[in-house]
């Protein structure tokens, strides 16, 4: 962005910590160069930049919740569902991590789809207790409601990447943690997008850090898949790999990468922490 | 990077993987009709301050098979009888066929830029005169008049900024008929859907993708003027203006450091136009009813791309340092 010749560069004001304060060496870069016309713009992200209550993670728009770490009503659709309204009336996932829960969730969207309203849907495929043949499933995720933008699937259980094609642009692949043996990295993610060049991708944040605590590997993924990116996973991860509630740390480590998906749903895997 | 629009798209291209290859395919078949255009229409009858202006998908350089030819004869002054080319002329050249404009009363006659200029707003800015004077403004190409063409587009920013710009300000008056412009097309979308079912599926999506890209590619442009002193506006307007809407976004997401963000946005914008130009995708589109759309199958794939379209656009105006001015200028 530019401003003309007789208006002095203007430094934007450095982000404020979790404490109010000024966080440093964040704005230098946001001067306005000389110039008489629209030009490069040289400043800090917005993200970059936010100053709201609650940081930027609780400011983005649009944010929604999955149902996932919200264990005490697993299979309770109606109750997660007004769960995830609280959080926001705009993006959701809804989790069905284990197949049994998969099919009450099937069996549920069926008739409740109309009734939803968020603007931004999306269903969590299973990823334990998987009986059901791969096509049989497949099939089964194909024939959710239209309501649902996007499926995501772990790429740690797939068997056949062709299977899933029939599923086109509402697959949605996402990254694994430091635990799993496959789909961590752009290069490990390849074979599947290259089996799937319709699919989506799911950026998980913390699965990264798990992963590569500098976040190195979080560009990586975007700069291969960010084309394909449909939505994000936030939260901060236990030893464990355990999602837990998103820490002011790693909201301010994770603000890079953040900054280069601001137009897609962010979906929080835990509770926000209260501020 | 550049000051100009002009060309953005191909800049952000490079940011990607994919590219926008539908975009630009259609961008070099519409720059490969417009010639020919020229080339059929180049000994037409034609005053000295008239041309003739293509609109839609051709100011939009989208054209896809299956597009039509929105076609307007632009005559300076005021209305008169006797101006050439008379309408009549472009008979079998232009809107034959399937390429027919749309039967609103907007296209496929003279109008005379007089009263495009001198009624904005109030009871003689029509629906009409409304609809022709935003395309002329957000989506219009010359096909043969170059010069007097460009003299109606700058009289009619002029209309818009002459007397009502101010530094470091969108100007107000553009800004506040683009946006009724806007609004206008989506109640007058509710309103045909009332009247008629039929194409409820194209008209939705087109309403979702092509027109809302119309508005933001005036709108950003518009927003931009807070950056430039009041004899600057009228340049940048002129000279964002001229270049494809798609130019004006990819400028603006490159400028304000969305990159990513644009190439998905964008994106997204280019399967859509691939959809375009599909012909069974176009029929099966243009026979959807409200009530079939919901659990389309295609329907919903071109909802699922005009929400990652939008949602770029919303990243652009609300997650960058462009929010500032959206806030202050963009509601109220």
């Amino acid at each position: 962005m530019s401003a003309p010749d007789d208006i002095p560069p203007t430094p934007l004001p450095a982000p404020l910590d979790a404490e109010g304060g000024r966080l440093q060496g964040v704005a230098e870069a946001a001067t306005v160069p000389s110039g008489t016309g629209p030009s490069v713009a040289l400043m800090a992200s917005s993200v970059m930049i936010d100053a709201r209550v609650g940081g930027h993670v609780a400011a983005h728009h649009p944010l929604g919740t999955s149902t996932g770490h919200l264990v005490e009503l697993r299979g309770q659709w109606d109750l997660l569902v007004r769960r995830a309204l609280d959080v926001s009336t705009l993006a959701v996932e809804l989790a069905a991590l284990s197949e049994p829960e998969f099919l009450s969730l099937s069996a549920w969207l069926q008739t409740a789809e109309r009734e939803l309203p968020f603007r931004f849907l999306s269903v969590h495929a299973p990823t334990k207790d998987r009986e059901l043949p791969e096509d049989e499933l497949v099939a089964r995720l194909c024939a959710l409601p239209p309501a649902v933008d996007a499926v995501v699937v772990h790429p740690d259980v797939i068997e056949d990447p062709a299977a899933y094609a029939p599923l086109g642009r509402t697959l949605v692949i996402e990254n694994m943690d430091g635990r799993k043996a496959t789909g961590r990295t752009a290069e490990e993610l390849r074979p599947f997008f290259d089996a799937l060049p319709e699919a989506g991708f799911c950026l998980d944040v913390p699965h990264v850090g798990s992963v590569d605590p500098t976040l190195a590997i979080a560009h990586e993924l975007l700069d291969a898949y960010g084309e394909r990116l449909r939505h994000l996973h936030l939260s901060s991860v236990d030893e464990g790999c355990h999602h837990v509630p998103l820490t002011p740390q790693d909201e301010e480590l994770f603000a890079p990468v953040l900054s280069r998906c601001r137009d897609v749903p962010w979906i929080l895997e835990a509770d926000l922490p209260a501020r | 990077m550049t000051d100009t629009p002009q060309g953005a798209l191909e800049r952000l291209a490079e940011h990607g993987h994919r590219g926008f290859p539908h975009l630009l395919a259609a961008r070099e078949k519409t720059q490969w009709d417009l010639e020919s255009m020229r080339h059929r229409l180049r000994d037409i009858p034609r005053d000295v301050d008239a041309s003739i202006v293509l609109m839609g998908s051709w100011g939009r350089r989208e054209r896809t098979p299956g597009s039509d030819d929105d076609f307007l004869v632009l005559v300076g002054g005021e209305p008169r009888g006797d101006a050439e080319p008379a309408v009549h002329r472009l008979d079998g050249v232009l809107g034959s066929g399937e390429a027919k404009p749309g039967t609103q009363g907007i296209f496929g006659q003279q109008i005379f830029v007089g009263p495009l200029v001198d009624h904005i707003g109030l009871e003689e800015d029509g629906n009409a005169n409304l609809t022709q004077r935003m395309l002329l403004v957000l989506e219009s190409v010359p096909v043969v008049g170059r010069e007097a063409y460009r003299r109606a587009l700058e009289q009619v920013v002029d209309g818009y900024v002459q007397d009502h710009a101010k530094d470091y300000r969108p100007p107000r008056f553009l800004l506040n008929d683009l946006v009724r412009y806007w609004r206008t097309i989506c109640v007058d979308f509710a309103g045909k859907a009332r009247a008629e079912e039929q194409k409820w599926g194209m008209r939705n999506a087109k309403l979702r993708l092509n027109r809302k890209l119309l508005f933001a590619g005036g709108l950003i442009p518009v927003l931009d003027c807070h950056r430039l002193r009041r004899e600057q506006q009228r340049d940048w307007l002129l000279d964002a203006l001229q270049a494809p809407p798609t130019d004006r976004l990819a400028h603006a997401f490159l400028t304000y450091e969305a990159i990513d963000e644009g190439v998905r946005a964008l994106g997204a914008y280019d399967r859509w136009i691939g959809l375009l130009g599909d012909g069974e995708v176009r029929a099966h589109l243009t026979g959807l009813t409200r009530a079939q759309a919901g659990d389309d199958r295609v329907f919903n794939d071109v909802r699922r791309l005009a929400k990652e379209f939008e949602q770029g656009l919303g990243a652009l105006l609300f997650e960058t340092p462009l929010s500032v001015v959206a806030r202050e200028f963009v509601v109220f």
